[in-house]
């Protein structure tokens, strides 16, 4: 078992790798190398032509900035929204807190298509078909319990003395929350934030029914996919990785930094 | 406590410990209400009515003609089907792998940690760019052929996609890309939650690895295997993404059944019948799974 581990790993970090490799791959490669019957494994030649047809084209950066505004905007108010529920929840009772936040889960796991289709149905109605802002009220309900899960664990972690040692020195509950509460708990609102933009930023289910023709990237990446032009699919999915593999490398240092917190307070 | 700097507690008249809670627990029904509400009209409402559309007809009668219809369409039952098929082919390897991986990354060594974070990628990764690297991967003149035709495994391209069966497993595979780490993470976080003296007495008493393994590792793991089958079970009933990308129209599950009953042939009825049952499903897991852990905890 031992002499298999080394392997075992190697062969799962390479499946892990493979498929950005190959679309990294293709986004850079010469027609010739990948429309053929044998599609090279290794780059024989780098070509910027897709990238710059893809820029050139002007079909990227309206989805670009649809999907930032809504991922960002999203991120906000799932903040603004968990943030004062996570706060009440850690004075609830434990048996209580579990319940809320089990809840909360249990509305994470309903099917998107059985909400998409009711919301399309009123949106349309009220002219936020198509819109950032619709979108954003749509992905809010998915965030919301990642949101408030995260930061009912960080301002769990915060000892109750030190609001209790705050009070006596005389800070209100406003005063608490802006000088001692938000900078212990930081590194858990910084991930909260983090979760909530990438599953706003890679939605595809609501995106599609909420979108008739202005499209979010995921569905951009889906339209070119569609169309069949590898080239233009593969510029637009490594766009699309790129915040992502950003992101990601921030929180698993946030992450890190939050369960070390707790181990040392 | 916190909500003891209400201004009313001030005027000593105000200040008994009746008021005192009474303020406290509207100040935290205050800080929970947007956000229920909020859920509750973006959720619940949406369900429910989805739920009553799928018990009217078109000419707003009640009864369930949807469901009838549905039933009786060929392509509904493939859509449970594959959906059915997809999870436990999907889960399956994803437990296998995330076990597998998880027990080669137990120790904590800083080598094992890089691997773990490389393991972690496909997680951030989003499902169309997945999908979109699969396609290249699995098309007929895509990675994975050339990389088994220069194998010598075959001598003539694959068509991955091309019959039922092999769309299911490209499917799953694809699946299990992307969220295997999540079920790797599951599990490590199990693992590193078993004592280390429960080995270091088997090892004493002259059990074999296999056995350590049997009797140790796989009982005290159960419930993190129970929560990681939960949580990915119900990503994979609601499959989406993937195989609409991978496979066009070819491979109906629950899901792009409704999308397609929806937004294609402008049935909202039908699409509202199947988007239920897929909930039922969902609901039918769950439960299942409070069961299962309630009884364990109960066990304990």
């Amino acid at each position: 078992m031992r002499s298999l581990r080394v392997p075992f790993l190697l062969v799962m970090v390479l499946f892990a790798a493979a498929p950005l490799y190959g679309l990294l791959k293709i986004s850079l490669s010469p027609p010739g190398e990948v429309m053929t019957a044998h599609p090279t494994l290794v780059p024989h030649g780098i070509t910027w032509r897709h990238w710059q047809r893809v820029i050139e084209s002007g079909q990227i950066g309206a989805p670009l900035r649809k999907s930032l505004l809504v991922a960002s905007g999203t991120t906000a108010l799932a903040l603004l929204l968990a943030g004062p529920a996570a706060y009440s929840l850690v004075q609830l009772p434990l048996r209580w807190r579990y319940g809320v936040l089990i809840g909360l889960f249990l509305c994470r796991m309903l099917p998107e298509v059985s909400v998409a289709m009711p919301i399309a149905v009123v949106f349309l109605r009220w002219g936020l078909m198509d819109t950032a802002l619709g979108l954003t009220l749509a992905h809010l309900p998915m965030a919301l319990p990642v949101a408030a899960w995260v930061l009912t664990t960080a301002f769990g972690n915060i000892p109750r003395d030190v609001e209790e040692a705050a009070a006596l020195d005389g800070c209100n509950l406003w005063r608490t929350l802006a000088y001692v509460i938000i900078p212990l708990a930081l590194p858990g609102v910084i991930v909260a934030a983090l979760l909530v933009w990438l599953l706003s930023w890679e939605e595809f289910v609501l995106a599609t029914y909420l979108t008739l023709g202005d499209k979010t990237m995921p569905l951009q990446v889906y339209y070119y996919l569609y169309q069949g032009n590898a080239f233009v699919t593969a510029v637009a999915a490594v766009i699309m990785t790129v915040p992502v593999l950003l992101l990601s490398a921030l929180l698993q240092r946030f992450i890190r930094e939050t369960s070390l917190a707790g181990v040392v307070r | 406590m916190k909500w003891r700097h209400h201004s009313l507690t001030l005027v000593p008249a105000f200040n008994t410990p009746r008021l005192r809670s009474l303020t406290r627990y509207a100040g935290l029904c205050l800080g929970l209400a947007p956000l229920t509400l909020y859920l509750a009209a973006l959720t619940l409402v949406p369900v429910s009515s989805t739920l009553l559309l799928s018990l009217q007809t078109p000419q707003g009668d009640w009864g369930l003609a949807a469901y009838r219809a549905i039933i009786s369409h060929y392509q509904f039952g493939e859509a449970v089907a594959n959906t059915l098929l997809v999870t436990a082919l999907g889960l399956g390897l994803e437990l296998a792998l995330g076990l597998a991986a998880a027990l080669a990354l137990t120790e904590r060594r800083r080598a094992l940690g890089w691997v773990r974070i490389a393991l972690l990628v496909p997680l951030g990764v989003p499902t169309i760019v997945a999908a979109s690297a699969m396609r290249y991967i699995f098309g007929t003149v895509g990675y994975l052929n050339e990389v088994l035709y220069r194998l010598g495994v075959i001598d003539l391209p694959i068509d991955w996609t091309g019959s039922r069966w092999l769309a299911v497993v490209t499917v799953a595979v694809a699946d299990a890309w992307k969220v295997t780490p999540l079920v790797m993470l599951i599990l490590l976080a199990g693992l590193q939650a078993i004592p280390r003296q429960l080995y270091e007495a088997a090892r004493t008493d002259g059990a074999t690895p296999w056995q350590q393994f049997r009797r140790i590792t796989l009982p005290l793991l159960r419930p993190a295997i129970t929560m990681a089958l939960i949580v990915r079970g119900v990503d994979a009933f609601r499959i989406f993404a993937l195989p609409l990308a991978l496979t066009g129209r070819n491979l109906p599950v629950l899901s792009t059944y409704a999308y397609v009953e929806y937004l294609e042939y402008g049935n909202p009825h039908t699409a509202a019948a199947s988007s239920t049952l897929l909930l039922l499903m969902i609901l039918v897991a769950v439960a299942a799974y409070l069961k299962l852990a309630g009884r364990e905890e109960a066990l304990r």
